[in-house]
């Protein structure tokens, strides 16, 4: 059986899983619950972290990064110098665009990867042409 | 059903028994459902306990990240 292709996770993701008032949270919850492989970046963490401090508190936030620790489908890349300023090339590219490093240094990896598929309910996501997840479901 | 022990503190144990009367359950049922929300449905996928976990109220919360991260443009 053909291995199914790696998708590249973003911050959306993990919180429209996360949050059962989200309108995507049916959808995530369903490909979470049989996911190919997945990567993301350490940037994606924190986000996610950031967002439950936030929004709700520490001891949520914990809870979030020991599911993430859970989840053993999920690679978290290792980022360097050489990844910081692939990713500025993005951000240079879309300078007309609030991309966030997290989003610019999720371009430079879906790119680097070939990723075919970006779990994201984030348009800024589709810049350099990798579809979302949300239009094939 | 397998029995056990469990220390609870007075507060604990005062606030559960209230619980578990208000849902007209017995103590040992709610702990049992305390259990079930604590432990994932399936063993082999442990992740999917983030999956519902919060409930902000916002429908659009996975797209308005970067407001919350962030903090809105002034």
């Amino acid at each position: 059986m053909a291995r199914r292709s790696e998708a590249y996770v973003d911050t959306s993701a993990l919180i429209a899983l996360a949050d059962r008032s989200d309108t995507f949270h049916p959808l995530f919850r369903r490909l979470f619950s049989n996911p190919p492989a997945l990567v993301t970046t350490p940037l994606v963490v924190a986000e996610g972290h950031g967002w439950f401090l936030r929004r709700f508190d520490r001891y949520k936030a914990l809870q979030f990064l020991a599911r993430l620790e859970s989840m053993t489908p999920l690679a978290i890349l290792d980022i360097g110098r050489k990844d910081v300023s692939s990713a500025m090339i993005f951000q240079r590219r879309f300078s007309d665009q609030d991309l966030t490093l997290a989003d610019a240094m999720g371009l430079h990896v879906m790119e680097s990867r070939r990723n075919q598929v970006c779990w994201s309910t984030d348009r800024d996501m589709r810049l350099t042409g990798v579809p979302l997840i949300i239009d094939r479901a | 059903m397998i029995r056990t022990q469990v220390s609870l503190t007075e507060e604990e144990y005062e606030a559960a028994k209230q619980e578990a009367a208000r849902l007209g359950i017995s103590l040992a049922e709610l702990l049992r459902r305390s259990l079930r929300s604590l432990l994932p449905a399936d063993p082999s996928k442990p992740w999917m306990l983030l999956a519902g976990m919060v409930e902000s109220g916002d429908p659009c919360a996975s797209q308005t990240i970067d407001d919350v991260v962030y903090g809105q443009k002034e």
